[in-house]
């Protein structure tokens, strides 16, 4: 069994894990092209080497970030989404007449 | 005497079932029914200190998270554990449990007394707290005993023996593949470790526990075997 080190709850089986994707920065919503926009929801960078992942410890709904090597498969390290994201993240209201 | 029985009370447990296999003898607790004992032979509070299981889901308890949830609790005069995955007992025998910095879980003592539950409840959180009612969420399971450490080696993955697992630590972790938040939180010098998992499994997980204390002749008990090993020193 691989295991993996939750920040929050110590080392577990990878079995109580779901992965979540790559991380990326989210662009500015006002200014990101449709594009742009596209690419950070649906797009994957499918790097080879070191990438940032959000992993969930599942028996805790504890989301969190990976530093992995994804040729070697070897865990640099994890940490709290809150070394990122340090306040909550608001949408402005559509400006350019956009319906909700 | 009007015999109790589980389809006349406002509340019953989603083991009800179970408890009418064993021949449980139920009791009022508030505006629901508990199991007392399942035998009248009075060994259950002797047999609980090698190894029980005692089904405690019909026992008030409630949560509450957000950046502002243990300042405000803390204002209703909660004494909140210092550190995440731990628990405190409270002066009226009740628990806190902090599952995350942001996350607690409040359970009642085993009379049964919903007092600061209710008190929780009925007050309006502050900014940035949101109720997480656990009552009907979550079932709460206790085993207790001597063995209950090596009963939970074959089903769970977390280290639970008492000199790895200290008094008031939490782990939430997978037990018989159902995630769930496991709480150590002895009754007198017994060991004791509070489950509280998704409720909709719960009879799964009642007789996944069963079947593997079975080897330890652990058995099914009331809250009379457990409010007697609480009431020990």
């Amino acid at each position: 069994m691989k295991l993996l080190t939750c920040p929050l709850n110590g080392q577990r089986n990878i079995s109580e894990f779901t992965y979540g994707g790559e991380y990326h920065p989210m662009p500015d919503p006002e200014t990101a092209s449709p594009r742009q926009w596209a690419e950070y929801v649906f797009f994957h960078d499918n790097e080879a080497g070191v990438v940032i992942e959000w992993w969930c410890h599942t028996a805790s709904s504890f989301w969190f970030l990976a530093e992995r090597n994804t040729i070697t498969d070897r865990v640099i390290r994890t940490f709290e989404a809150s070394e990122i994201f340090q306040n909550r993240i608001d949408f402005a209201e559509p400006t350019n007449g956009e319906k909700k | 005497m009007i015999e109790l029985t589980p389809d006349k009370a406002l509340r019953r447990s989603p083991l009800y079932r179970r408890h009418l296999q064993l021949n449980a003898q139920f009791e009022q607790l508030g505006e629901a029914l508990v199991v007392g004992a399942y035998s009248d032979t009075g060994m259950e509070p002797r047999l609980a200190i090698s190894l029980g299981l005692a089904d405690l889901s019909c026992l008030p308890r409630t949560g509450f998270k957000g950046p502002g949830a243990p300042d405000w609790a803390a204002t209703q005069g909660v004494e909140i554990p210092s550190a995440p995955n731990t628990a405190l007992a409270q002066a009226d025998g009740s628990m806190v449990a902090k599952l995350s910095h942001q996350e607690l879980l409040i359970v009642s003592g085993m009379q049964g007394d919903s007092g600061l539950v209710d008190n929780l409840n009925q007050q309006i959180p502050g900014t940035g707290v949101y109720s997480l009612p656990r009552a009907d969420s979550h079932s709460w399971l206790a085993v207790t005993g001597l063995l209950a450490a090596e009963m939970f080696s074959k089903i769970c993955a977390i280290d639970l023996r008492t000199h790895k697992f200290a008094q008031g630590q939490v782990a939430q972790t997978s037990i018989a593949k159902i995630n769930g938040i496991i709480v150590r939180q002895d009754l007198g010098t017994t060991p004791c470790f509070h489950i509280f998992s998704d409720i909709a499994s719960t009879e799964f997980l009642w007789d996944c526990l069963l079947d593997a204390m079975e080897e330890h002749q652990g058995v099914a008990i009331g809250v009379a075997a457990i409010r007697s090993l609480d009431a020990t020193e």
